[in-house]
């Protein structure tokens, strides 16, 4: 057990009271780094394993103290704060200067003790809801011993589990998750695997297999959910046959995720480029037709987490 | 939900389709009766006051009420109480109709008549004896704002729930009988039987009074079927008449018959005094009997029976009163707080919700107004139905109903020394407070206790500007610990209580002496029995309850100066101070609470850019330099000073993130405030309990404090009752709820108050009602004792800030109550908009 309570993950948030992951009030535990990378990510800072920089130039009040404790000489006043990420190691000095919030390091390395002491405080309102935690990312498969080890420890705690994955893991990286989880919420966002590497990076057949191992273990509940992407996967036929595929997978539930552009300036903030700021958010009648297909298809569909 | 008939939407329109007026007619007829009465014993003056009132005011039935029993002519309008107080009312006369919220419309004429009566109070009122009787150094402590008594110090008291389940079945027959026994069975030998027998005669005078309004009701409503043409309303107004012949005299024999006692009972008590929270209580409880025979017997339809409730509903919000400006700052949207609470447990322990619970919120969300204050006992035995019900309102956007622990609140009453059995039959007074109804004089609503002035306070050693205010606790310079400073600001704290008491106690007694009041005393326990009015000491349960408003900015305080002054040092206590002083490198006059706020000081402000936040800081010093009080002199850089405020927000925890580190540090200056006020005694033989809300005191309170260590520019709003400050809880609802949770809500017996907003998307469906229900039984589970939702989007609240005639109904929870956005002052609409908002 010591083992598994000093098992260290790069975690990016805990988000508490949330209600659409899973069911009941539950807190989120966001793993960084993934192996993936969708054009359209919200979280592009959940994408590098590593400790990042985040800069938010709108809280900056110019007092330019990071600009002197920084010891590479990375930051600049141009007039406003700008960081040479060639420069720059994120070792973090300037954060430790900054007050105003316009400097802070995404990630932290934490335990799952320490873990387990801040999801303890909202014990009280999974019990009265029937809820838990949900573990999300970046992808957690990545980090999966850690994954494992905040899940059994979970767990031991008797609180519902749940992963809110792409499922792009190995087998024997589900056969040590399995064991400790209730609820696999899986993201099968395209079934033409050519299409998969080209907007994602990498194939889907590590998904859909994993997909299956997910359906077949006794268990685990396995839901589905697509972010509906303009130019993507939006349409009909597209969705129809994600939806079709579940279906042979023995899932009841589909989640139908509109696209969003609110996590583009977060790309700017790490010091990247957003590239599909030409997408526009799929109407809400375009929701409504696809949800009524995956309805006629037979199974229950939610807009929405 | 069922179908609302069309019967109340008339109703509500005919209510609201003027501005409320300013009436005459009371203030005049009370002081012809005064001057008639001169040598009589004062409760026996006040009793025939109010005879010579409900004998002689026009009395009104509205068009398609089937509730009757009105206040004023014109509806919502408002009488004048010149015994209490009445200069203010003369003063502000020309800006009654111009003011920015709670206008009132006044006439010539009214204006006159009512000059001309105030004269004859010149020195009689309950406030003028009220400030002869309090020392020198209290009035100075409160004109430096450090606390308030205003409420009860310019009018009646309320905040009282008499036994209305009692005129119910005995009828004020009943009482009459009990009262005549009493003056029968007098002992002449006993030492005080001649104030007794003065106080039974008043009574007596009161009863017969209320008897005559209303059979004066009956014949108008019989006049008025007389002339009707249309027979479905004749036959209405025949049966009003039948009715008010034998209620509140005789018990009632029904459903109807019991709403409309009631009625005449409720709008009595609110002629009779001004004192506002004259509050139902577990009108679900006492009134159940009658609902259950007629509706189950078949005698009435549940529908029908609905659309009486309704009525009444409607009827709640007739009652009116104005108050002046400063107040309406503290207590804006005409709010009445009339509360009415439903389910929870009964005397013997057992849940007592029943199918007139559900009927109760469905009348809430049928009627849509502020008023009754609705709100819900929960304990662990509640049903989840009553609960989803209770959700479902909630969601409405009404900030109703509010939710109450029984699990916490029998408890807190048992520990003030009420029995096990009336502590379980507790119901709810205005705002938050808890009360055995029909048998406590509560005087809630005693007073605001500004915390965080107290400590600006201590960190000027006890000078406010040139005026010494408090006690010499020692320079800035000489604190070299923040141990020292803590213990400064708790001598502070203890010394201003003392003089909370001597304003409290001051104003208790100007009530006793001045302005007893015969009829509602008739119907508490033990005014009868013994001989004695409620102002005077007749009640079985006598308690003072004055409020701790700031608790969460007091303790951020706190922390900023331990962590970034004692632990990092940062920078010593006075730099602080001065950076303070300059308020944050902005400058600023001296803050009184008299000057209207910047409308930017609700904003949050950490949420700004560097540009936003320049052009609003000079904005703010443009305005300033037309300001006729000089600016202190900035101190600091701009610069330097917002990063010393940006140190101090983001530098140390903030309460309601559930740390645990600040958040028993704001329980133990919550707990500093309780602890000291619980000490002290009143005039009617009870004890000072504490509560820790604010109504909407936070924000003019606000107003009259400096800049404060917790990153608050001077004049920005304190956090509202027990509630995070605005913007600094950053981790959802239940970090936010389980921090307050922390705080000791036991010996705040007198009430706490938690404010949650939400996106209505948050509470979406039935998986959002669940949710909802398990938040509250969590906080609950956790020992919280009140919470709150206002489930309305920050985008409505502004387009209604701009549009106000497309949001004429939009009624959200200000604090303890609920009123219309729109007749709110602009400060506490920003302040509304500002509270956190949960989405997600």
């Amino acid at each position: 057990m010591e083992q598994v309570a000093e098992q260290k993950g790069m975690i990016f948030d805990l988000q508490r009271f949330s209600v659409h992951d899973g069911p009941g009030i539950r807190t989120i535990v966001f793993f960084k780094g993934c192996p993936l990378r969708c054009e359209w990510c919200c979280n592009p800072e959940s994408q590098s394993f590593k400790k990042q920089l985040m800069v938010v130039k709108d809280n900056c009040i110019d007092c330019r103290r990071c600009e002197k404790v920084c010891p590479h000489g990375a930051i600049s006043f141009t007039p406003e704060v700008t960081i040479d990420r060639s420069k720059c190691t994120n070792c973090g000095a300037c954060t430790e200067v900054c007050f105003s919030e316009a400097l802070t390091m995404i990630g932290k390395e934490m335990t799952v003790s320490e873990l387990i002491f801040e999801l303890k405080k909202d014990e009280v309102h999974y019990r009265k809801s029937n809820g838990g935690i949900t573990l999300s990312g970046g992808e957690v498969l990545a980090q999966p011993e850690m994954a494992a080890a905040l899940l059994k420890a979970c767990k031991a705690q008797g609180w519902h589990t749940a992963i809110e994955s792409t499922g792009y893991a190995p087998k024997k990286t589900l056969d040590l998750i399995l064991p400790h989880l209730d609820m696999f919420l899986m993201d099968i966002k395209h079934i033409n695997s050519i299409k998969h590497r080209k907007h994602i990076g990498q194939p889907n057949d590590l998904i859909l297999r994993a997909a299956q191992q997910v359906a077949e273990y006794p268990d685990t509940e396995l839901v589905v959910r697509v972010p509906v992407i303009p130019d993507f996967n939006d349409t009909p036929e597209e969705i129809a046959e994600i939806a079709i595929i579940s279906q042979k997978l023995n899932v009841k539930k589909i989640n139908l995720l509109p696209y969003h552009p609110y996590g583009a300036n977060k790309y700017e903030n790490i010091g990247e480029t957003y590239q599909v700021g030409h997408l526009e958010a799929p109407s809400k009648e375009k929701m409504e037709i696809l949800r009524e297909l995956v309805e006629q298809i037979g199974l229950e569909c939610q807009i929405g987490g | 939900m069922t179908q609302t008939s069309p019967r109340i939407e008339k109703l509500v329109d005919h209510l609201y389709a003027a501005d409320p007026q300013v009436e005459s007619e009371r203030a005049m007829l009370v002081t012809e009766s005064y001057k008639n009465t001169e040598n009589q014993p004062i409760i026996i003056r006040r009793a025939t006051a109010l005879k010579d009132i409900l004998s002689k005011m026009n009395v009104v039935i509205r068009p398609d009420e089937l509730i009757v029993g009105n206040l004023t002519t014109s509806p919502r309008g408002t009488q004048i109480f010149p015994e209490f107080s009445n200069k203010w009312l003369e003063e502000e006369f020309d800006r009654i109709e111009k003011r920015t919220g709670d206008v009132f419309r006044i006439n010539d004429q009214t204006k006159r008549e009512l000059s001309e009566a105030f004269k004859y109070w010149q020195g009689k009122t309950t406030n003028e004896l009220a400030t002869e009787l309090m020392a020198p150094e209290t009035i100075t402590a409160m004109d430096a704002g450090v606390f308030t008594v205003g409420n009860y110090y310019f009018n009646g008291v309320g905040h009282i729930s008499v036994d209305y389940g009692k005129v119910l079945t005995v009828g004020l027959d009943g009482i009459r009988k009990e009262a005549q026994a009493a003056l029968a069975s007098l002992d002449l030998g006993d030492p005080e039987a001649v104030e007794k027998s003065h106080f039974l005669e008043a009574v007596l005078i009161s009863i017969e009074a209320v008897i005559t309004y209303a059979h004066r009701l009956a014949d108008k409503a019989q006049q008025e079927a007389s002339a009707c043409f249309d027979a479905k309303r004749q036959q209405e107004l025949q049966l009003i008449a039948q009715n008010l012949r034998r209620v509140p005299e005789y018990p009632a024999q029904n459903f109807y018959e019991a709403l409309q006692s009631f009625w005449i009972i409720q709008a009595v008590i609110q002629i009779e005094s001004n004192g506002h929270s004259i509050s139902p209580m577990r009108f679900d409880q006492y009134v159940y009997p009658f609902w259950q025979a007629d509706v189950e017997s078949g005698k009435i339809s549940e529908d029908t029976a609905q659309e009486l409730l309704d009525c009444l509903w409607v009827k709640f919000n007739d009652v009116n009163k104005i108050r002046d400006e400063a107040s309406t700052k503290a207590f804006g949207g005409y709010p009445m707080f009339q509360n009415l609470i439903v389910g929870g447990q009964d005397a013997r322990g057992l849940d007592a919700t029943n199918p007139l619970s559900f009927a109760c919120l469905e009348a809430s969300a049928h009627t849509k107004l502020p008023q009754p204050s609705i709100s819900i006992r929960v304990w662990n035995k509640s049903p989840e139905a009553l609960l989803h019900k209770a959700g479902e309102v909630s969601r409405l956007g009404l900030g109703m109903p509010a939710y109450y622990s029984d699990e916490v609140i029998i408890p807190a009453l048992e520990n003030r020394g009420i029995c096990l059995e009336d502590a379980r039959d507790y119901g709810i007074i205005g705002c938050v407070e808890p009360q055995v109804g029909g048998k406590t004089e509560g005087w809630h609503d005693a007073a605001f206790f500004n915390i965080p002035k107290v400590l600006e306070l201590t960190l000027s050693n006890g000078y406010d500007g040139t005026t010494k205010v408090g006690l010499q606790t020692g320079r800035v310079e000489d604190f070299t610990s923040y141990e020292q400073l803590e213990a400064a600001f708790k001598q502070q704290l203890a010394y201003f209580v003392k003089l909370l008491i001597n304003a409290d106690n001051s104003v208790d007694v100007a009530h006793g002496k001045r302005t007893p009041l015969p009829f509602l005393s008739s119907m508490v326990d033990n005014c009868i029995t013994v001989g004695k009015s409620l102002q005077e000491g007749g009640a079985k349960y006598n308690f003072t309850g004055p409020q701790g408003v700031g608790i969460a900015n007091c303790g951020d305080a706190l922390m900023a100066i331990k962590k970034v002054v004692f632990e990092q040092k940062e920078m010593s206590l006075p730099e602080l101070k001065q950076v303070l002083d300059s308020n944050f490198g902005r400058g600023t006059a001296a803050p009184t609470p008299a000057t209207p706020a910047p409308s930017v000081n609700a904003t949050d402000l950490s949420q700004m850019s560097s540009d936003q936040l320049v052009s609003l800081l000079q904005n703010l010093l443009s305005d300033n330099q037309a300001a006729p009080a000089a600016p202190t002199p900035v101190a600091t850089g701009n610069k330097d000073a917002e990063y010393v405020r940006q140190l101090l927000i983001n530098g140390a925890p903030k309460f309601g993130n559930d740390n645990d580190e600040i958040d028993y540090l704001v329980r133990d200056v919550a707990l500093a405030y309780c602890q000291e006020v619980q000490k002290y005694k009143n005039p009617r033989g009870g004890t000072f309990q504490p509560g820790l809300y604010p109504v909407s005191a936070n924000v003019s309170m606000g107003l009259g404090t400096a800049a404060s260590a917790d990153g608050r520019y001077a004049g920005e709003p304190l956090a509202d009752g027990v509630s995070p400050t605005s913007g600094r809880d950053t981790n959802g609802p239940t970090a936010a709820l389980n921090s307050v949770a922390k705080l000791d809500h036991h010996i705040a017996s007198n009430g706490t108050l938690l404010n949650q907003k939400f996106h209505p998307s948050a509470v979406a469906g039935e998986e959002g009602l669940r949710n909802l229900s398990a938040l509250v039984r969590g906080y609950f589970e956790q020992k919280g004792m009140h919470v709150q939702f206002n489930v309305i989007s920050r985008e409505i609240l502004m387009d209604a800030q701009k549009n106000p005639d497309k949001y004429k109904n939009l009624v959200v929870r200000v604090a303890g109550y609920s009123a219309h956005f729109v007749s709110l002052d602009k400060t506490i609409q920003e302040d509304i908009i500002s509270r956190t908002e949960q989405v997600f």
